[in-house]
């Protein structure tokens, strides 16, 4: 048979990966596609009917609309990228017996596949936007694309990391379930750590989450700013959660593919 | 070639360890099917699985610089909720066939598998029968210096036995074969060489008649 190298057979298992996932996403469930699409759109509309009915039509210095839109697609991703990786190897244990397909492309190829549907699903939102003529101007937009995408490898760690642990801790799936809700309030996601008391803040800036979500929203509006993110935390926690990941996998692959 | 330089596998079991192999060292020279023979839970399975780089020795090492196919027989590697030709392709994609290959395979595929219209339906829905039909049909139109094979020359009805059989006896002109069965006929027909596992060893034989035998032995002496 032809000898291919390292990359080739990276590449082939990516796309074939990458394929059937989005055709098994597609074959299974239509209602969990649909749900994929609506789910930030719905989320978006419920909170600023939260905010209408609990402060009434204040005058903003920002459109809230576009910043609930800016944090849940960024937050979903993270969400999505962290539960699909949870789940990947024991989804897809069955591909082990072909041995060039390794524990680790099946995380990598999930995650492609949600930035994908985060890519959609941005998409939509700046069509919408434009349509409907929000405030669309950005006050940085490579300082938001850099959140993004440093929120991107901080998912994609974590999700190693949940990985690792759901295969030999399977109670560990049962945990994140409940923390993912604790971090949808604890992130910064329909306020600012500004609108925050001193002690509030202090607590909320020990999730590393918040400063991804500030960092977004802070460099989009030209009424916010990006004074309580704290790079240097930010960068320890991925390269911690990363490392972390890495090492344990690099010792137990082979126990996770003869499981 | 297969090298095996001090290998040893053990599972871990409430009573201690259980030995597949212990410290075997051992070279299987080139185009030669071999039949691998041994009692139930004797680890043929296991040494099959190791062979194709999806189970690791717990010391030791196999190294060969040839190319070794998935092993077949056993039932995973399918996703239930995506068609046959769905499965067929991402198969064909994991060993970087472009997609006029693809359709080439798809097309002897149908033909060979018989599946008909259960082709283009999900994979759950198929009977086991059509399933180990389309594993082979599939794994018969790569290219691997070894094929292994798990007893699964036994699936299908008469007529499609003998079709696979033919298919394996054309196949095994331009690669090797090694085989797991109980089938001594079936051994003898396609098997030139054998190995016989057996306690932790592994003992290799150069015509397969004299693995036959051996394992014979073994079953007689445990009653």
């Amino acid at each position: 048979m032809l000898q291919r190298n390292y990359i080739q057979i990276f590449l082939s298992v990516q796309k074939a990966l990458f394929l059937r996932e989005l055709n098994m996403r597609f074959s299974m469930s239509r209602i969990g596609l649909f749900w994929t699409f609506v789910q930030p759109f719905l989320q978006v509309l419920i909170f600023v009917l939260i905010k209408v009915f609990l402060f009434g039509r204040t005058a903003e210095t920002f459109d809230f609309a576009v910043f609930l839109a800016l944090n849940f697609t960024a937050f979903n991703m993270f969400k999505s990228i962290s539960n699909m990786s949870m789940g990947a190897f024991n989804a897809n244990r069955g591909l082990f017996i072909y041995k060039q397909v390794k524990p680790i492309d099946t995380i990598i190829a999930r995650g492609i596949v949600e930035l994908f549907i985060t890519g959609i699903i941005i998409l939509t939102f700046i069509l919408i936007g434009f349509y409907f003529n929000y405030d669309m101007n950005v006050k940085d937009l490579e300082l938001v694309a850099l959140g993004y995408m440093s929120l991107m490898i901080f998912s994609f760690s974590f999700g190693l990391c949940l990985a690792i642990a759901n295969t030999f801790m399977p109670s560990v799936s049962k945990v994140v379930g409940f923390l993912m809700y604790f971090l949808m309030f604890a992130s910064a996601l329909f306020y600012t750590v500004d609108m925050l008391s001193p002690e509030l803040q202090s607590v909320v800036l020990m999730n590393p989450l918040t400063h991804f979500m500030e960092l977004i929203h802070g460099s989009y509006f030209y009424a916010l700013d990006i004074a309580h993110v704290n790079y240097h935390y930010m960068f320890i926690w991925t390269i911690s959660l990363l490392f972390v990941g890495l090492w344990l996998y690099e010792r137990l692959e082979r126990k996770i593919i003869s499981l | 070639m297969i090298e095996l330089t001090n290998v040893t596998k053990f599972f871990q079991t409430k009573h201690g360890k259980k030995y597949i192999l212990q410290d075997v060292s051992l070279t299987i020279p080139d185009h030669q099917n071999i039949g691998i023979l041994g009692r139930n839970g004797a680890g043929k399975s296991t040494i099959m699985r190791m062979l194709g780089q999806i189970e690791f020795p717990n010391s030791g090492k196999i190294t060969s610089p040839n190319t070794f196919s998935w092993p077949l027989g056993l039932a995973g590697g399918f996703v239930g909720n995506m068609t046959g030709r769905a499965n067929v392709k991402f198969v064909c994609r994991l060993y970087g066939k472009n997609e006029q290959e693809i359709q080439t395979i798809i097309k002897k595929i149908q033909d060979f598998s018989e599946l008909n219209e259960y082709f283009d339906m999900p994979i759950k829905t198929y009977s086991s029968g059509m399933k180990s039909r389309l594993s082979f049909g599939l794994s018969i139109m790569f290219d691997f210096d070894y094929m292994l094979i798990d007893e699964t020359l036994s699936v299908g009805d008469t007529r499609f036995k003998k079709k696979s059989k033919a298919a394996i006896m054309q196949k095994i002109e331009t690669c090797s074969v090694l085989l797991v069965s109980h089938d001594m006929g079936t051994l003898r027909e396609i098997c030139d060489a054998g190995i016989v596992v057996n306690e932790g060893k592994m003992y290799y034989y150069t015509d397969i008649h004299d693995a036959i035998n051996e394992y014979e032995n073994i079953n007689k002496k445990s009653g």
